[in-house]
Protein backbone atom coordinates (compact mmCIF):
# COMPACT_ATOMS: atom_id res chain seq x y z
CA UNK A 1 0.00 0.00 0.00
CA UNK A 2 1.07 3.59 -0.86
CA UNK A 3 0.09 5.96 1.77
CA UNK A 4 0.71 9.96 1.76
CA UNK A 5 4.53 9.20 3.73
CA UNK A 6 5.11 6.94 0.71
CA UNK A 7 3.99 9.69 -1.97
CA UNK A 8 5.74 12.43 -0.32
CA UNK A 9 9.02 10.38 -0.58
CA UNK A 10 9.10 9.32 -4.03
CA UNK A 11 7.88 13.31 -5.07
CA UNK A 12 11.35 14.25 -3.57
CA UNK A 13 13.30 11.52 -6.13
CA UNK A 14 11.02 12.72 -8.71
CA UNK A 15 11.84 16.52 -7.76
CA UNK A 16 15.23 15.80 -7.72
CA UNK A 17 15.53 14.10 -11.19
CA UNK A 18 13.31 16.05 -12.90
CA UNK A 19 14.95 19.65 -11.63
CA UNK A 20 18.22 17.76 -13.16
CA UNK A 21 16.70 17.05 -16.40
CA UNK A 22 15.49 20.97 -16.17
CA UNK A 23 17.51 21.75 -19.17
CA UNK A 24 17.34 19.18 -21.51
CA UNK A 25 13.82 19.34 -21.33
CA UNK A 26 13.94 22.90 -21.95
CA UNK A 27 16.06 22.33 -24.90
CA UNK A 28 13.80 19.83 -25.96
CA UNK A 29 10.97 22.24 -25.74
CA UNK A 30 12.60 24.74 -27.41
CA UNK A 31 13.20 22.71 -30.62
CA UNK A 32 8.91 22.84 -31.18
CA UNK A 33 7.79 25.26 -28.79
CA UNK A 34 8.64 27.95 -26.15
CA UNK A 35 11.50 26.51 -24.34
CA UNK A 36 10.13 26.65 -20.46
CA UNK A 37 8.86 23.06 -19.94
CA UNK A 38 11.72 22.23 -18.05
CA UNK A 39 10.75 24.78 -15.48
CA UNK A 40 7.57 23.53 -15.60
CA UNK A 41 7.82 20.24 -14.60
CA UNK A 42 10.39 20.83 -12.04
CA UNK A 43 9.09 23.62 -10.29
CA UNK A 44 5.43 21.79 -10.36
CA UNK A 45 7.39 19.18 -8.18
CA UNK A 46 9.84 20.72 -5.75
CA UNK A 47 6.52 22.52 -5.06
CA UNK A 48 4.65 19.22 -4.78
CA UNK A 49 8.01 17.57 -2.82
CA UNK A 50 7.56 20.46 0.14
CA UNK A 51 3.39 20.55 0.40
CA UNK A 52 2.52 19.05 3.51
CA UNK A 53 0.11 16.18 2.39
CA UNK A 54 -2.68 14.97 4.81
CA UNK A 55 -3.55 11.25 5.28
CA UNK A 56 -6.41 10.94 3.54
CA UNK A 57 -4.21 9.82 -0.21
CA UNK A 58 -6.89 11.11 -1.93
CA UNK A 59 -6.39 14.82 -0.73
CA UNK A 60 -2.87 14.35 -0.53
CA UNK A 61 -2.93 13.45 -4.71
CA UNK A 62 -5.30 16.88 -4.84
CA UNK A 63 -2.46 18.85 -2.77
CA UNK A 64 -0.10 17.37 -5.50
CA UNK A 65 -2.46 19.02 -8.26
CA UNK A 66 -2.71 21.87 -6.24
CA UNK A 67 0.87 22.51 -6.15
CA UNK A 68 1.31 22.11 -9.69
CA UNK A 69 -1.74 24.29 -10.03
CA UNK A 70 -0.14 27.27 -8.37
CA UNK A 71 3.53 27.17 -9.57
CA UNK A 72 2.70 25.78 -12.96
CA UNK A 73 -0.45 26.77 -14.68
CA UNK A 74 0.84 26.14 -18.60
CA UNK A 75 -0.77 23.71 -20.31
CA UNK A 76 1.18 20.72 -19.49
CA UNK A 77 1.51 21.84 -15.68
CA UNK A 78 -2.44 22.00 -15.53
CA UNK A 79 -2.83 18.42 -17.62
CA UNK A 80 -0.80 16.76 -14.82
CA UNK A 81 -2.91 18.17 -12.41
CA UNK A 82 -5.82 17.04 -14.14
CA UNK A 83 -4.58 13.68 -13.64
CA UNK A 84 -3.16 13.85 -10.50
CA UNK A 85 -6.95 15.18 -9.77
CA UNK A 86 -8.51 12.27 -11.39
CA UNK A 87 -6.30 9.45 -9.13
CA UNK A 88 -7.41 12.03 -6.22
CA UNK A 89 -11.20 11.76 -6.56
CA UNK A 90 -10.98 7.72 -6.91
CA UNK A 91 -8.80 7.35 -3.84
CA UNK A 92 -10.81 9.96 -1.37
CA UNK A 93 -11.24 8.77 1.49
CA UNK A 94 -8.55 5.93 1.77
CA UNK A 95 -5.78 5.25 4.13
CA UNK A 96 -3.67 4.18 1.35
CA UNK A 97 -3.54 2.93 -2.73
CA UNK A 98 -3.39 -0.79 -3.29
CA UNK A 99 -0.91 -1.96 -5.62
CA UNK A 100 -3.24 -3.45 -7.94
CA UNK A 101 -5.28 -0.01 -8.21
CA UNK A 102 -2.77 1.61 -9.92
CA UNK A 103 -3.35 0.50 -13.23
CA UNK A 104 -6.64 2.13 -13.22
CA UNK A 105 -5.46 4.84 -11.68
CA UNK A 106 -3.28 5.27 -14.71
CA UNK A 107 -5.88 4.80 -16.69
CA UNK A 108 -8.03 7.01 -14.75
CA UNK A 109 -5.86 9.92 -15.23
CA UNK A 110 -5.08 9.53 -19.03
CA UNK A 111 -8.95 9.95 -19.55
CA UNK A 112 -9.34 13.22 -17.57
CA UNK A 113 -6.36 14.78 -19.13
CA UNK A 114 -7.53 13.71 -22.46
CA UNK A 115 -11.04 15.29 -21.92
CA UNK A 116 -9.40 18.67 -20.45
CA UNK A 117 -6.58 18.91 -23.21
CA UNK A 118 -9.11 17.76 -25.65
CA UNK A 119 -6.45 15.44 -27.49
CA UNK A 120 -6.17 12.34 -28.80
CA UNK A 121 -3.97 8.64 -28.25
CA UNK A 122 -1.68 8.91 -31.15
CA UNK A 123 -1.37 12.84 -31.23
CA UNK A 124 2.23 12.56 -30.04
CA UNK A 125 1.63 13.44 -26.09
CA UNK A 126 2.17 12.42 -23.26
CA UNK A 127 -1.45 11.09 -23.59
CA UNK A 128 0.07 8.02 -25.91
CA UNK A 129 3.11 7.53 -22.81
CA UNK A 130 0.16 7.07 -20.14
CA UNK A 131 -1.79 4.95 -22.27
CA UNK A 132 1.17 2.56 -22.98
CA UNK A 133 1.69 2.63 -18.90
CA UNK A 134 -1.43 2.16 -17.91
CA UNK A 135 -1.86 -1.30 -20.41
CA UNK A 136 1.81 -2.43 -19.42
CA UNK A 137 1.38 -2.23 -15.33
CA UNK A 138 -1.98 -3.99 -16.24
CA UNK A 139 -1.23 -7.51 -14.59
CA UNK A 140 2.40 -7.06 -13.56
CA UNK A 141 3.88 -7.75 -10.26
CA UNK A 142 4.21 -5.11 -7.23
CA UNK A 143 8.19 -5.80 -7.60
CA UNK A 144 8.54 -4.48 -11.62
CA UNK A 145 6.00 -2.32 -11.66
CA UNK A 146 8.98 1.07 -11.34
CA UNK A 147 10.67 -0.59 -14.22
CA UNK A 148 7.52 -1.31 -16.38
CA UNK A 149 6.70 2.12 -15.99
CA UNK A 150 9.66 3.36 -17.06
CA UNK A 151 10.73 0.86 -19.92
CA UNK A 152 6.75 1.94 -21.03
CA UNK A 153 7.29 5.25 -20.95
CA UNK A 154 11.01 5.12 -22.73
CA UNK A 155 9.31 2.90 -25.59
CA UNK A 156 6.46 5.34 -26.00
CA UNK A 157 9.63 8.11 -27.12
CA UNK A 158 11.17 6.10 -29.83
CA UNK A 159 7.77 4.76 -30.96
CA UNK A 160 6.88 8.52 -32.12
CA UNK A 161 10.38 10.03 -32.34
CA UNK A 162 9.84 9.54 -36.37
CA UNK A 163 6.04 10.79 -36.36
CA UNK A 164 4.89 14.37 -36.64
CA UNK A 165 3.41 15.91 -33.51
CA UNK A 166 -0.63 16.49 -34.17
CA UNK A 167 -1.75 18.46 -31.17
CA UNK A 168 -0.68 21.57 -29.32
CA UNK A 169 2.02 24.35 -30.19
CA UNK A 170 4.48 21.71 -31.77
CA UNK A 171 1.67 20.85 -33.99
CA UNK A 172 2.37 23.72 -36.38
CA UNK A 173 5.85 22.38 -36.93
CA UNK A 174 4.72 19.51 -38.84
CA UNK A 175 6.89 17.61 -40.40
CA UNK A 176 9.81 19.12 -38.52
CA UNK A 177 8.87 17.43 -35.35
CA UNK A 178 9.65 14.55 -37.39
CA UNK A 179 12.78 12.71 -35.64
CA UNK A 180 12.66 14.64 -32.36
CA UNK A 181 11.33 13.28 -28.98
CA UNK A 182 8.19 14.87 -28.16
CA UNK A 183 9.10 17.54 -25.22
CA UNK A 184 5.86 15.61 -23.34
CA UNK A 185 6.59 12.24 -23.43
CA UNK A 186 10.30 12.81 -22.37
CA UNK A 187 9.35 14.63 -19.49
CA UNK A 188 7.06 12.32 -18.13
CA UNK A 189 10.19 9.76 -18.99
CA UNK A 190 11.88 11.87 -16.76
CA UNK A 191 9.44 12.01 -14.34
CA UNK A 192 8.78 7.96 -14.22
CA UNK A 193 12.69 7.92 -14.17
CA UNK A 194 12.74 9.44 -10.21
CA UNK A 195 10.52 7.18 -9.16
CA UNK A 196 13.74 5.16 -9.29
CA UNK A 197 16.02 6.74 -7.71
CA UNK A 198 13.43 6.93 -4.79
CA UNK A 199 12.55 2.74 -4.79
CA UNK A 200 16.43 2.52 -4.50
CA UNK A 201 16.81 4.89 -1.78
CA UNK A 202 13.86 3.10 -0.01
CA UNK B 1 3.94 53.00 -23.73
CA UNK B 2 2.38 56.46 -21.57
CA UNK B 3 -0.08 54.61 -18.84
CA UNK B 4 -0.96 56.17 -15.36
CA UNK B 5 0.82 53.43 -13.25
CA UNK B 6 3.96 52.75 -10.36
CA UNK B 7 5.31 48.84 -11.67
CA UNK B 8 3.98 47.96 -14.26
CA UNK B 9 4.00 44.16 -12.15
CA UNK B 10 1.52 46.10 -9.46
CA UNK B 11 -0.70 47.32 -12.44
CA UNK B 12 -3.29 44.55 -11.62
CA UNK B 13 -3.21 44.34 -8.00
CA UNK B 14 -3.10 48.25 -7.18
CA UNK B 15 -6.37 48.49 -9.52
CA UNK B 16 -7.77 46.16 -7.01
CA UNK B 17 -6.75 48.11 -4.03
CA UNK B 18 -7.92 51.44 -5.54
CA UNK B 19 -11.12 49.73 -6.41
CA UNK B 20 -12.19 48.18 -3.41
CA UNK B 21 -11.40 50.91 -1.42
CA UNK B 22 -13.16 53.35 -3.46
CA UNK B 23 -16.63 51.22 -3.33
CA UNK B 24 -16.27 49.57 0.41
CA UNK B 25 -20.21 49.00 0.91
CA UNK B 26 -20.05 46.59 -3.08
CA UNK B 27 -16.84 45.07 -3.02
CA UNK B 28 -13.77 43.22 -0.86
CA UNK B 29 -10.93 41.09 -1.67
CA UNK B 30 -10.74 38.48 1.03
CA UNK B 31 -7.85 36.57 -0.68
CA UNK B 32 -5.26 38.39 -3.36
CA UNK B 33 -6.96 38.19 -6.45
CA UNK B 34 -10.48 37.51 -5.70
CA UNK B 35 -13.20 40.07 -5.47
CA UNK B 36 -16.20 39.25 -3.74
CA UNK B 37 -19.45 40.93 -2.70
CA UNK B 38 -18.87 43.53 0.75
CA UNK B 39 -21.50 41.27 2.94
CA UNK B 40 -20.07 37.97 1.51
CA UNK B 41 -21.92 34.89 0.45
CA UNK B 42 -25.74 35.42 1.03
CA UNK B 43 -26.80 32.11 2.99
CA UNK B 44 -29.39 29.51 1.02
CA UNK B 45 -28.78 31.77 -2.36
CA UNK B 46 -27.02 30.09 -5.46
CA UNK B 47 -23.85 31.76 -5.81
CA UNK B 48 -22.56 33.15 -9.55
CA UNK B 49 -19.19 33.65 -10.36
CA UNK B 50 -16.81 34.46 -13.09
CA UNK B 51 -13.24 34.96 -13.43
CA UNK B 52 -10.66 36.21 -16.84
CA UNK B 53 -7.93 38.19 -16.97
CA UNK B 54 -7.89 42.25 -15.93
CA UNK B 55 -8.38 45.15 -18.92
CA UNK B 56 -11.48 44.62 -19.44
CA UNK B 57 -13.50 47.01 -16.72
CA UNK B 58 -16.36 47.12 -15.68
CA UNK B 59 -15.84 43.18 -17.23
CA UNK B 60 -15.55 41.10 -15.24
CA UNK B 61 -14.88 42.44 -11.35
CA UNK B 62 -17.08 45.09 -11.49
CA UNK B 63 -20.00 43.09 -11.86
CA UNK B 64 -19.68 41.30 -8.35
CA UNK B 65 -23.03 43.08 -6.64
CA UNK B 66 -26.21 42.77 -5.37
CA UNK B 67 -28.45 41.23 -8.30
CA UNK B 68 -25.54 40.59 -10.12
CA UNK B 69 -22.11 38.23 -9.49
CA UNK B 70 -21.06 37.36 -6.06
CA UNK B 71 -17.28 36.50 -6.30
CA UNK B 72 -14.67 37.00 -9.47
CA UNK B 73 -11.50 35.70 -9.87
CA UNK B 74 -9.02 37.80 -11.48
CA UNK B 75 -5.60 36.95 -13.50
CA UNK B 76 -2.71 39.82 -15.31
CA UNK B 77 -4.05 41.99 -18.28
CA UNK B 78 -5.64 39.77 -20.53
CA UNK B 79 -4.26 36.44 -18.29
CA UNK B 80 -6.19 33.38 -16.79
CA UNK B 81 -6.62 33.81 -12.86
CA UNK B 82 -4.86 30.28 -11.25
CA UNK B 83 -7.62 27.39 -10.62
CA UNK B 84 -6.70 28.08 -7.38
CA UNK B 85 -7.76 31.94 -6.94
CA UNK B 86 -11.00 30.61 -9.36
CA UNK B 87 -11.38 27.60 -6.64
CA UNK B 88 -11.61 30.50 -3.92
CA UNK B 89 -13.92 32.31 -6.05
CA UNK B 90 -16.34 29.22 -5.78
CA UNK B 91 -15.44 28.71 -2.10
CA UNK B 92 -16.28 32.63 -1.17
CA UNK B 93 -19.54 32.57 -3.78
CA UNK B 94 -21.12 29.26 -1.84
CA UNK B 95 -24.50 30.29 0.16
CA UNK B 96 -25.07 26.40 0.37
CA UNK B 97 -26.83 26.65 -2.81
CA UNK B 98 -24.03 25.86 -4.98
CA UNK B 99 -22.39 28.19 -7.94
CA UNK B 100 -22.57 28.44 -10.90
CA UNK B 101 -19.55 29.21 -12.71
CA UNK B 102 -20.50 31.83 -15.76
CA UNK B 103 -17.42 33.18 -18.50
CA UNK B 104 -15.92 33.87 -21.21
CA UNK B 105 -14.99 31.10 -23.75
CA UNK B 106 -11.11 30.93 -23.54
CA UNK B 107 -8.80 27.82 -23.49
CA UNK B 108 -7.17 28.59 -20.43
CA UNK B 109 -10.06 30.04 -18.16
CA UNK B 110 -11.69 26.97 -19.07
CA UNK B 111 -9.17 24.80 -18.30
CA UNK B 112 -8.71 26.51 -15.23
CA UNK B 113 -12.41 27.25 -14.09
CA UNK B 114 -12.97 23.08 -14.60
CA UNK B 115 -10.06 22.24 -12.08
CA UNK B 116 -11.13 24.81 -9.87
CA UNK B 117 -14.43 23.18 -9.84
CA UNK B 118 -13.56 19.70 -9.12
CA UNK B 119 -11.38 21.31 -5.94
CA UNK B 120 -13.94 23.08 -4.61
CA UNK B 121 -16.39 19.58 -5.14
CA UNK B 122 -13.57 17.57 -3.39
CA UNK B 123 -12.88 20.15 -0.51
CA UNK B 124 -15.70 21.71 -0.04
CA UNK B 125 -18.28 19.28 -1.14
CA UNK B 126 -20.04 22.72 -3.08
CA UNK B 127 -22.05 22.04 -6.34
CA UNK B 128 -20.81 23.42 -9.39
CA UNK B 129 -22.59 24.06 -12.83
CA UNK B 130 -20.99 25.85 -16.11
CA UNK B 131 -22.18 28.23 -18.44
CA UNK B 132 -20.19 29.78 -20.81
CA UNK B 133 -20.70 32.79 -23.10
CA UNK B 134 -19.94 32.30 -26.94
CA UNK B 135 -21.35 35.25 -28.52
CA UNK B 136 -18.08 37.01 -31.05
CA UNK B 137 -20.35 36.17 -34.06
CA UNK B 138 -16.46 36.40 -36.66
CA UNK B 139 -14.79 34.34 -33.98
CA UNK B 140 -16.22 31.36 -35.70
CA UNK B 141 -19.04 30.18 -38.03
CA UNK B 142 -22.23 29.16 -36.90
CA UNK B 143 -21.90 25.60 -37.49
CA UNK B 144 -18.78 25.87 -34.49
CA UNK B 145 -20.67 28.21 -32.22
CA UNK B 146 -19.68 26.67 -29.36
CA UNK B 147 -15.99 27.79 -30.15
CA UNK B 148 -16.75 31.35 -30.10
CA UNK B 149 -15.17 33.75 -27.49
CA UNK B 150 -17.46 35.11 -25.10
CA UNK B 151 -17.13 39.25 -25.18
CA UNK B 152 -19.91 41.52 -24.54
CA UNK B 153 -22.58 39.48 -24.14
CA UNK B 154 -21.68 38.36 -20.96
CA UNK B 155 -22.91 41.88 -19.47
CA UNK B 156 -26.49 40.59 -20.38
CA UNK B 157 -25.75 36.93 -18.65
CA UNK B 158 -24.43 38.66 -15.47
CA UNK B 159 -27.11 40.71 -15.50
CA UNK B 160 -29.82 37.93 -16.12
CA UNK B 161 -28.64 35.02 -14.36
CA UNK B 162 -27.64 37.55 -11.56
CA UNK B 163 -31.63 38.50 -11.08
CA UNK B 164 -32.73 34.63 -11.14
CA UNK B 165 -30.23 33.79 -8.34
CA UNK B 166 -31.37 37.02 -6.60
CA UNK B 167 -35.29 36.22 -6.06
CA UNK B 168 -34.04 32.59 -4.98
CA UNK B 169 -34.32 30.24 -8.31
CA UNK B 170 -32.30 26.94 -7.59
CA UNK B 171 -28.57 26.08 -9.00
CA UNK B 172 -30.62 23.98 -12.13
CA UNK B 173 -33.01 26.91 -12.86
CA UNK B 174 -30.36 29.57 -12.76
CA UNK B 175 -28.24 27.89 -14.71
CA UNK B 176 -30.85 26.99 -17.45
CA UNK B 177 -31.93 30.84 -17.35
CA UNK B 178 -28.38 31.20 -17.60
CA UNK B 179 -27.67 29.48 -20.54
CA UNK B 180 -30.80 30.57 -22.63
CA UNK B 181 -29.16 33.89 -22.24
CA UNK B 182 -26.18 32.59 -23.61
CA UNK B 183 -28.14 31.60 -26.63
CA UNK B 184 -30.05 34.59 -27.05
CA UNK B 185 -26.49 37.20 -27.40
CA UNK B 186 -24.43 37.91 -30.56
CA UNK B 187 -21.86 40.40 -30.59
CA UNK B 188 -19.62 41.84 -33.03
CA UNK B 189 -16.66 44.31 -32.59
CA UNK B 190 -14.45 46.78 -34.26
CA UNK B 191 -11.44 48.81 -33.71
CA UNK B 192 -9.46 51.55 -34.76
CA UNK B 193 -6.49 51.82 -32.33
CA UNK B 194 -4.77 48.70 -30.20
CA UNK B 195 -4.16 48.91 -26.91
CA UNK B 196 -1.32 48.22 -24.64
CA UNK B 197 -0.54 45.89 -22.09
CA UNK B 198 1.34 47.14 -19.50
CA UNK B 199 3.72 44.57 -18.94
CA UNK B 200 4.50 44.38 -22.46
CA UNK B 201 4.54 47.70 -22.78
CA UNK B 202 4.13 47.90 -27.07
CA UNK B 203 0.54 48.34 -28.79
CA UNK B 204 -0.74 44.57 -29.44
CA UNK B 205 -0.96 44.96 -33.21
CA UNK B 206 -0.76 47.90 -35.78
CA UNK B 207 -3.08 49.87 -37.86
CA UNK B 208 -2.99 52.68 -40.60
CA UNK B 209 -4.67 56.10 -39.76
CA UNK B 210 -7.03 55.59 -42.43
CA UNK B 211 -7.88 52.14 -41.82
CA UNK B 212 -10.24 50.25 -39.28
CA UNK B 213 -10.47 46.45 -38.09
CA UNK B 214 -13.34 44.65 -37.77
CA UNK B 215 -14.12 41.73 -35.84
CA UNK B 216 -11.62 42.22 -33.02
CA UNK B 217 -11.71 40.54 -29.84
CA UNK B 218 -11.35 42.37 -26.29
CA UNK B 219 -7.59 41.02 -26.11
CA UNK B 220 -5.85 42.75 -28.63
CA UNK B 221 -6.06 39.79 -31.04
CA UNK B 222 -6.19 41.69 -34.34
CA UNK B 223 -9.43 41.52 -36.58
CA UNK B 224 -10.70 39.30 -39.18
CA UNK B 225 -10.68 41.72 -42.06
CA UNK B 226 -9.76 45.15 -41.97
CA UNK B 227 -11.20 48.14 -44.44
CA UNK B 228 -10.45 51.59 -45.02
CA UNK B 229 -12.27 53.58 -42.13
CA UNK B 230 -15.99 54.08 -43.31
CA UNK B 231 -18.60 56.95 -41.77
CA UNK B 232 -20.87 55.60 -38.94
CA UNK B 233 -23.83 54.52 -40.06
CA UNK B 234 -22.23 52.45 -42.65
CA UNK B 235 -20.37 50.55 -39.64
CA UNK B 236 -23.25 50.40 -38.02
CA UNK B 237 -24.87 49.08 -41.01
CA UNK B 238 -22.07 46.46 -41.73
CA UNK B 239 -22.35 45.07 -37.61
CA UNK B 240 -25.78 44.91 -37.31
CA UNK B 241 -26.16 43.18 -41.02
CA UNK B 242 -24.20 40.74 -39.51
CA UNK B 243 -25.46 40.16 -36.03
CA UNK B 244 -28.67 39.42 -38.08
CA UNK B 245 -27.23 37.06 -40.34
CA UNK B 246 -26.60 34.65 -37.15
CA UNK B 247 -29.90 35.69 -35.51
CA UNK B 248 -32.53 36.93 -37.67
CA UNK B 249 -34.77 39.55 -36.48
CA UNK B 250 -38.13 39.93 -37.58
CA UNK B 251 -41.03 42.58 -36.88
CA UNK B 252 -42.73 42.06 -33.10
CA UNK B 253 -39.20 40.74 -31.96
CA UNK B 254 -37.68 42.38 -28.76
CA UNK B 255 -34.59 42.61 -28.17
CA UNK B 256 -32.16 45.17 -25.82
CA UNK B 257 -28.66 46.16 -27.55
CA UNK B 258 -25.70 47.31 -25.90
CA UNK B 259 -23.14 49.46 -27.92
CA UNK B 260 -20.18 49.24 -25.93
CA UNK B 261 -17.09 51.43 -25.69
CA UNK B 262 -13.32 49.30 -26.02
CA UNK B 263 -12.48 51.84 -23.54
CA UNK B 264 -11.36 55.08 -25.76
CA UNK B 265 -14.27 55.76 -27.46
CA UNK B 266 -16.36 58.18 -26.33
CA UNK B 267 -20.01 58.53 -25.48
CA UNK B 268 -20.56 60.58 -28.33
CA UNK B 269 -19.63 58.87 -31.07
CA UNK B 270 -21.22 55.33 -29.57
CA UNK B 271 -24.86 57.57 -29.54
CA UNK B 272 -23.62 58.16 -33.34
CA UNK B 273 -23.90 54.37 -33.75
CA UNK B 274 -26.72 54.07 -31.61
CA UNK B 275 -28.87 56.43 -33.39
CA UNK B 276 -28.09 54.46 -36.40
CA UNK B 277 -28.98 51.04 -34.91
CA UNK B 278 -32.45 52.25 -33.79
CA UNK B 279 -33.23 53.83 -37.20
CA UNK B 280 -32.84 50.33 -38.80
CA UNK B 281 -34.14 48.09 -36.42
CA UNK B 282 -37.49 50.78 -36.28
CA UNK B 283 -37.52 50.70 -39.96
CA UNK B 284 -38.04 46.58 -39.34
CA UNK B 285 -40.36 46.84 -36.46
CA UNK B 286 -38.15 45.35 -33.83
CA UNK B 287 -38.64 46.88 -30.26
CA UNK B 288 -35.98 47.91 -28.52
CA UNK B 289 -35.75 47.36 -24.37
CA UNK B 290 -33.66 48.86 -21.85
CA UNK B 291 -30.65 49.73 -24.38
CA UNK B 292 -27.76 50.32 -23.26
CA UNK B 293 -24.83 52.62 -24.46
CA UNK B 294 -21.60 53.29 -22.84
CA UNK B 295 -18.45 51.24 -21.24
CA UNK B 296 -19.32 47.90 -20.05
CA UNK B 297 -16.45 45.61 -21.70
CA UNK B 298 -13.50 47.40 -22.55
CA UNK B 299 -9.96 46.25 -23.76
CA UNK B 300 -7.61 48.93 -22.11
CA UNK B 301 -7.61 52.36 -24.27
CA UNK B 302 -8.64 50.63 -27.19
CA UNK B 303 -10.42 52.74 -29.24
CA UNK B 304 -13.91 51.38 -31.06
CA UNK B 305 -16.93 49.58 -30.11
CA UNK B 306 -18.81 46.56 -29.88
CA UNK B 307 -22.46 45.96 -30.47
CA UNK B 308 -24.35 43.29 -28.76
CA UNK B 309 -28.07 41.91 -29.60
CA UNK B 310 -30.01 39.60 -27.00
CA UNK B 311 -33.27 38.52 -28.31
CA UNK B 312 -36.04 38.96 -25.21
CA UNK B 313 -38.89 36.82 -23.84
CA UNK B 314 -41.18 37.62 -20.93
CA UNK B 315 -38.77 35.68 -18.88
CA UNK B 316 -35.17 37.11 -19.81
CA UNK B 317 -36.77 40.43 -20.32
CA UNK B 318 -38.54 40.74 -16.93
CA UNK B 319 -35.07 39.47 -15.49
CA UNK B 320 -33.05 42.48 -17.24
CA UNK B 321 -35.19 44.83 -15.66
CA UNK B 322 -35.01 43.73 -12.17
CA UNK B 323 -33.43 45.97 -9.70
CA UNK B 324 -29.12 45.42 -9.72
CA UNK B 325 -26.27 47.01 -8.48
CA UNK B 326 -22.31 47.36 -9.04
CA UNK B 327 -20.38 50.41 -8.72
CA UNK B 328 -20.63 50.68 -12.48
CA UNK B 329 -24.23 50.29 -13.59
CA UNK B 330 -27.55 50.22 -11.27
CA UNK B 331 -30.78 48.94 -12.42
Amino acid sequence: MIDSKAISEALKGIASHTAAASDELCAADGALGDGDLGITVSKGFAEAATAELPDDVGMALLEVAKAFQRVSSSSYGTLLATGFMAAAKREKGKPGIELEEIPGLVAAARDAMMARGKGNLGDKTVLDSLDAVASALEGTSPQVMVETTIKAAEHTVERYRDLPNKLGRARMFGEKSVGLPDPGQLAFLRIVEGLRSEAHQG
Amino acid sequence: MKKILNNPADYVDEMLDGMTAAHPQIYAQPVRRVITRAAGAKKGKVGIVTGGGSGHLPVFTGYVGTGLLDACAIGDVFASPSAEQMAEAIRLADGGAGVLRLYGNYGGDVMNFDMAGEMAEMEHDIRTTTVLLTDDVVSAPKEEAEKRRGVAGMVYAFKIAGAAAERGDDLDEVTRIAQKTADACRSIGMALTPCTIPQAGKPTFEIGETEMEMGMGIHGEPGIWRDAIKPADEIAEEMLDRLMADQPLAKGDRISILVNSLGATPAEELYILYRHAKQKLDALGVEIVMPLVGRYATSMEMTGATITVIKLDDELEGLLKAPAECAFWRV
